[in-house]
């Protein structure tokens, strides 16, 4: 008996143009792991939303077909009677946090579930230790960092028991050693877990199954070796990347950025960097690595000139422009070329910028109506559109399908080669670059 | 020692309203002092601006006031005649009042900013025991705060990192309309994962809380103690 049934599911969204999932069908069984692959606006989101009984109960929209889970239609059963049975983590943790405290929030979900009081500390405090976040318990969830929140977040999904666990890109916070950790602690679960991740190498080392969405359509349905050879033919750049070697020959053009012995400490007795050093020459492309709060974000803002040093010194000799993580969070305009023109105060800059990165016939949509990858996209167009001498990106494929990072790294490398340079801080190893500097922490 | 929500909040309420009751400077300083070091127990980060806002109402109050009151006939410095406000002088007696409402004022402000760095909000809402949709609106309007803090540095970080700079006033209130729309925004996520935790699912259960110590005992003692002796003694 299958967990859950999905037969010729087509879905739109009130006021799309096209459906998001299209004459789709699959059956998922107990204890699976299934990779869900596919590049940005696939409709991974809304399989994934529909199986939990979201789609169509909190978006609406038109629904066509079948979507059950343990037998129950979910166009009957509404989310919260799904809960339990079904558990999803969704990709910004920062969204999904409902209370204060970390153990309060691991007991929110068993809570509502009516489960017995006295089993509700109990399985609170296992699903934590199981995620490695025991000792998260008791702090204030606004002052965990987003990998840390992210941990909590699948704690609160695991300690519901869920037979079916659904994750968005839940590692998209995590560095690489982090994230195996995650991935190896949900394979643990013994829940059938559907998985929507970019970051294809990990997902791909752990699925039994692969599925890959595209425009909405289900182009594969396969074992992990048969998808494989499967994208080796048609989608070889969603194949597990290498780690990305040096690039070219180190280059020897004027100093753009020099940062000599910084320290910086956003509260006091608590040291971020502890003398770094950073040199980026004019051609360059250099990337920012390390784990989780070893200071990446932190080196890239004193670079961009958005931090000063505690001690130490960075000298810049030309202008930077910073793109933050999550940049399509951070939008102030109405319209998608207002939002690129903020920066220029040119219209056809800003229209050039956007055809750059795709988003040309969007110019008069408003930022907030775009897809979170469109929305990722119109940030970075935000950014470059001023052709800063030195461009400092944090993490900018979070969220981004591998045939996206490749376009972005090639345009980085051709803007770097017309004499200006690039930093960019990312957990992603396969992120191709001319130098790697890689940070420990102070 | 940590005390539990309820006993905690009872005591700074306590104290507070003690502190607004008592008429002897003395009085009103002690507990605006016990005040100021329970907040010192926050993160310096977060306290900072709490404590900044509490103790420079409660100076302000305590500069501004005298030249606007006309109390008292022990005149220490007598100063000129102004339109609408009338003589300028300082007596003896209005410092005193102003001391004492400036001390007052520090002293609510600083228990409630203990209050909202200190206290588990969850169990605080979670203690009253009723209305748990209310209940867990208030818990999350005070995690939003947080959150709306970090989105509004996050947003100007983003502009200015466009190379476009924020200055003045006007320059923030620009950022006011995207800060509230992306707070709409996350409200709806949010509303989304709370639906998918089952919340608003008929049954629902309550996590036990922890037995009062002997320590939530006192407190608890001492609140109901502080008010009455505040209004009659101090």
């Amino acid at each position: 008996m299958a967990l859950a049934r999905v037969r010729r599911f087509t879905f739109t969204y009130p006021g799309a143009e096209r459906p998001a999932v299209c004459d789709l069908s699959l059956e998922l069984e107990q204890g699976e792991v299934i990779a869900l692959l596919g590049p940005s606006g696939s409709g991974k989101s809304t399989l994934l939303r529909a199986l939990a009984g979201l789609v169509p109960h909190f978006h609406g929209g038109r629904f066509e077909g079948l979507v059950e889970v343990g037998e129950r239609d979910t166009r009957r059963a509404r989310p919260a009677d799904l809960a339990g049975r079904v558990a999803t983590v969704f990709q910004d943790p920062e969204d999904q946090v409902v209370m204060g405290r970390v153990e309060n929030e691991v007991a929110f979900g068993l809570e509502n579930l009516g489960t017995a009081p006295e089993e509700i500390w109990p399985r609170t405090q296992a699903s934590l230790a199981a995620v490695g976040a025991a000792h998260l318990a008791s702090r204030r969830t606004a002052e965990l960092s987003g990998g840390e929140l992210q941990r909590v977040c699948l704690a609160s999904a695991l300690a519901l028991g869920p037979e079916l666990l659904l994750l968005d890109e839940p590692t998209s916070q995590l560095d690489p050693d982090a994230a195996e950790q995650f991935l190896a602690r949900i394979r643990g679960s013994g829940a059938a877990v559907l998985l929507a991740e970019q970051r294809t190498g990990r997902a791909l080392a752990l699925a039994d199954r692969v599925l890959f969405l595209e425009a909405g359509r289900l182009l594969l349905d396969a074992t992990r070796e048969g998808a494989l050879s499967w994208l080796a033919e048609h989608r070889p750049g969603y194949l597990p990347p290498a780690r990305a070697a040096n690039g070219r020959a180190p280059a020897t053009g004027e100093i753009l950025c020099r940062a000599e012995a910084v320290e910086f400490a956003y509260r006091r007795g608590r040291p971020i960097l502890g003398g770094v050093d950073l040199e980026l020459r004019r051609g360059e492309v250099v990337v920012l690595e390390g784990p989780n709060g070893s200071g990446k974000t932190t080196l890239a803002k004193l670079a961009a000139g958005l931090l000063r040093p505690d001690t130490g010194r960075v000298v810049r000799r030309a202008s930077a422009g910073y793109l933050s993580q999550d940049p399509g969070r951070y939008l102030v305009r109405e319209r998608a070329l207002d939002e690129v023109a903020l920066a220029v105060g040119d219209r056809e800059r800003a229209r050039r910028a956007l055809e750059l990165v795709g988003l040309g016939p969007l110019a008069d949509r408003h930022p907030r109506d775009l897809s979170s990858g469109e929305r990722e996209r119109l940030g970075f167009a935000a950014v470059a559109v001023a052709e800063p001498e030195l461009l400092v990106l944090d993490e900018p494929t979070r969220g981004i399908d591998p045939e996206r990072k490749e376009a972005i790294a090639q345009w980085l490398f051709a803007y770097a080669a017309g004499g200006r340079g690039a930093l960019v801080a990312t957990h992603d190893r396969s992120f191709p670059a001319d130098r790697r500097i890689t940070l420990t922490g102070a | 020692m940590r005390l539990a929500a309820a006993p905690a909040a009872a005591l700074l309420g306590a104290t507070a309203a003690t502190a607004l009751l008592a008429e002897r400077l003395a009085a009103v300083a002690v507990l605006a002092t016990l005040l100021l070091v329970v907040c010192l127990r926050a993160p310096a980060q977060r306290r900072t601006p709490y404590l900044f806002g509490a103790l420079s109402s409660g100076l302000g109050v305590f500069l501004l006031s005298p030249f606007l009151a006309a109390v008292g006939y022990h005149v220490l410095w007598s100063g000129p005649t102004v339109p609408v406000l009338g003589k300028l002088d300082v007596t003896e007696e209005e410092l005193r009042i102003a001391a004492l409402n400036g001390l007052r004022l520090t002293a609510v402000a600083l228990a409630f900013t203990a209050y909202a760095l200190l206290v588990d909000h969850d169990r605080l809402v979670a203690a009253a025991g009723f209305a748990r949709r209310s209940a867990l609106a208030v818990a999350l309007a005070t995690r939003l705060v947080p959150s709306l803090e970090r989105d509004g540095a996050g947003l100007a970080e983003a502009v200015r990192g466009r190379g476009v700079p924020i200055t003045g006033v006007r320059g923030r209130a620009r950022l006011v309309p995207p800060l509230v729309a992306g707070s709409l925004e996350r409200a709806a996520s949010l509303a989304e994962a709370m639906e998918a935790r089952g919340f608003g699912r008929a049954g629902h259960t309550r996590s036990p809380g922890a037995p009062l110590t002997r320590w939530d005992r006192l407190a608890l003692v001492i609140a109901v103690v502080l008010v009455p002796l505040g209004a009659l003694w101090l």
